[in-house]
């Protein structure tokens, strides 16, 4: 039996996604356990696996965030292939190698299958890498990775018995990667498969960046090297007037951006304002009032897996 | 006499931008002191100093970027009041306090009406870091902006540009901290200016952040409390390696949001524009466009050129 699992705080947001895409994905028998939040993540998903512990019959817990969508019908047949090999733990559609810290996108990201969906600015959706596997590019692969994003996880019963996620990190940021370092510490692997989802979420990404860093500091200082967390090329003070300069740069890259975009802004702005305020436009104003324009927004359409061919892999589809 | 001094990397911007600006500043009396760069800026800026501190009755030297344009006309009587305190070596138009790099923005700014023009997309004009809160002068800073640097006949006599540092990045930084520890004030007065550059603020990240490291090690124990021992730089090292990775992440977040503000607009006019009323009603604005331009042609200029 393969269960289904969210720690939900907004029950809407869980309704409109999540619920969504577990209806979708789940099979007869399978159990699905929205449970309310009982704090942090850490400590929600942490009843959440007790609660499936004793299940004999468990062959894959799927802890799936409120705001996270599984797209694939098929997403049992997946996750139970992937999970055939024993010395498998953890499951997901995104991952990466080389990482040393919470920020795993910084390191070398092999699979990202995944769609960030956002309601902003009327909406819109940024595919991932390997959304498409068709489109792909060469360092997309599925197969063992150090860590995976925890939006859509499935853990081995394995996992559910012996591993715990780790109550003193935090409220939310690092859980998922403290957990597949734990797994890969036990001997158990972390890999990728051939499953996708739709992360519905606003575009800051990092809307708390305090805790953010004392989640990012804490988990540093929690594995200090083992597992290649925490390190990083040259001393201590090599590292620290590296990393401030960084700092710097990418704050001042953020402010080059911010201007580059308003000026483009205040230029679509002025085109705006020439057409709507033009003879041509008023002329024509009768006609465009007997034509219903569709509401909605735009979303780009699913673009179908590309099973047979095309796509080169460790273990490709 | 004030006298005005300009590294000119780029002779076409200081025709257009500096050179106005310093005619509207400048007095019957004040030199001009115009060199082709030769970089680093900071060995360009040093042959101005040295060429200025051979003049007899300097009151002071207004260092001038090529793209920056002086506006205000009474700069002289500004900069006279401010030096007029013989603790004070250099002035601005804006600076910061509480700074820990060459990115000085970061610190506490002031600054006057300094405004940057661009010519992307069509042009448009926005307050200098605009993304800083901006306190009003005069204030007192540890940092002075080197677009436009006003030096005191001391620093002129008693300091130089460091020409060590990688492509000039920090030149006002290094300069600035090195008046302060001779004991010297920095102050930004109000003064309206427009720096005439690109959005892109700086060119390659990559060397400015080396810049960055190599001007932070000059001033180790000034810009930061000094770091005692390996256990201080490792919190040190662990503190900025996280902050560098949020700051990176909030870049994006930042980024991806000002796409998608930038994609509505596109959507809505691509809408616009491709209605079958917009398409049909297309040859009478190539009409309207060609009696402007009939038009235009017909004005003469007012001196009749």
């Amino acid at each position: 039996m393969i269960a289904f699992a969210s720690s939900i705080t907004k029950p809407d947001v869980y309704a409109r996604c999540a619920e969504l895409g577990i209806s979708r994905a789940r099979q007869p028998d399978s159990e699905v356990y929205p449970m309310p939040s009982v704090g942090s993540i850490f400590k929600s998903y942490n009843a959440v696996l007790e609660h499936f512990a004793p299940r004999d019959d468990l062959e894959a817990l799927v802890l799936v965030h409120q705001d996270a969508e599984i797209v694939d019908d098929d997403f049992c047949r997946i996750v139970r292939r992937r999970l055939a090999e024993p010395e498998v733990g953890v499951v997901g559609c995104v991952g990466a190698v080389g990482v040393r810290s919470i920020a795993w996108w910084e390191a070398s990201v092999t699979c990202a299958s995944f769609i960030n969906r956002y309601d902003e600015h009327g909406g819109g959706d940024l595919p991932s890498f390997s959304w498409a596997w068709s489109d792909a590019p060469a360092y997309a692969r599925m197969g063992e990775v150090e860590t995976i994003d925890g939006f859509v996880m499935a853990l081995s019963p394995w996992v559910v018995r012996n591993i715990r996620f780790d109550e003193d990190l935090g409220s939310f940021h690092g859980y998922d990667l403290d957990l597949c370092l734990q797994v890969r510490e036990a001997g158990r692997k972390v890999m990728t498969a051939d499953f996708r989802a739709i992360h519905h979420r606003q575009l800051n990404m990092v809307p708390d960046p305090e805790q953010w860093i004392d989640a990012h500091i804490r988990l540093a200082d929690k594995w200090d090297g083992r597992m290649g967390i925490g390190t990083g090329a040259g001393t201590w003070r090599d590292r620290a007037l590296r990393a401030e300069a960084d700092t710097d740069a990418a704050l001042l890259l953020a402010q080059m951006n911010s201007l580059e975009s308003d000026a483009r802004v205040n230029e679509l702005d002025r085109a705006l304002l020439q057409t709507s305020t033009s003879a041509s436009w008023r002329l024509t104003a009768p006609l465009r009032r007997l034509r219903l324009s569709p509401s909605g927004r735009r979303r780009p359409e699913l673009t179908p897996r590309r099973l047979s061919g095309g796509v080169a892999g460790a273990d490709g589809p | 006499m004030i006298a005005f001094g300009s590294s000119i990397s780029g002779a076409e911007a200081y025709r257009r931008y500096a050179e106005p600006g310093i005619h509207r500043a400048a007095e019957p009396d004040s030199q001009i002191l115009a060199y082709a760069a030769v970089e680093p800026v900071a060995r360009t800026y040093n042959l101005i100093l040295e060429a200025a501190a051979r003049l007899d009755d300097l009151e002071a030297l207004v260092l001038v970027h090529p793209h920056t344009e002086i506006l205000q006309p009474d700069l002289c009587a500004r900069v006279r009041r401010a030096l007029s305190d013989p603790d004070v070596g250099a002035v601005g138009c804006a600076g910061a306090r509480n700074v820990t790099g060459i990115a000085w923005w970061e610190g506490e700014v002031v600054c006057g009406n300094v405004r940057q023009r661009y010519e992307e997309h069509g042009g448009g004009e926005v307050s200098t870091v605009r993304w800083a809160d901006h306190l009003p002068p005069p204030a007192e800073v540890e940092v002075l902006d080197g677009q436009l640097l006003i030096l005191s006949p001391w620093a002129v006599g008693q300091i130089r540009f460091d020409e060590t540092l990688l492509l000039g990045h920090g030149f006002d930084l290094d300069f600035s901290l090195q008046l302060r520890q001779s004991g010297r004030r920095l102050l930004v007065v109000d003064l309206e200016v427009l720096h005439h550059r690109p959005i892109e603020l700086v060119g390659d990240l990559a060397v400015w952040v080396e810049a960055h490291i190599k001007l932070a090690e000059k001033w180790d124990g000034t810009l930061r409390d000094p770091t005692a021992d390996e256990e201080t730089w490792k919190r040190r090292a662990r503190r900025a390696e996280a902050r560098r990775e949020a700051a990176r992440a909030v870049a994006m977040s930042e980024s991806l949001k000002l796409d998608a503000r930038v994609l509505e607009l596109e959507r809505q006019f691509e809408a616009m524009t491709s209605t079958a009323s917009w398409r049909v009603t297309a040859p009478l604005r190539a009409l309207n466009r060609r009696r402007r331009r009939a038009s235009l042609r017909n004005v003469q200029p007012p001196d009749g050129a």
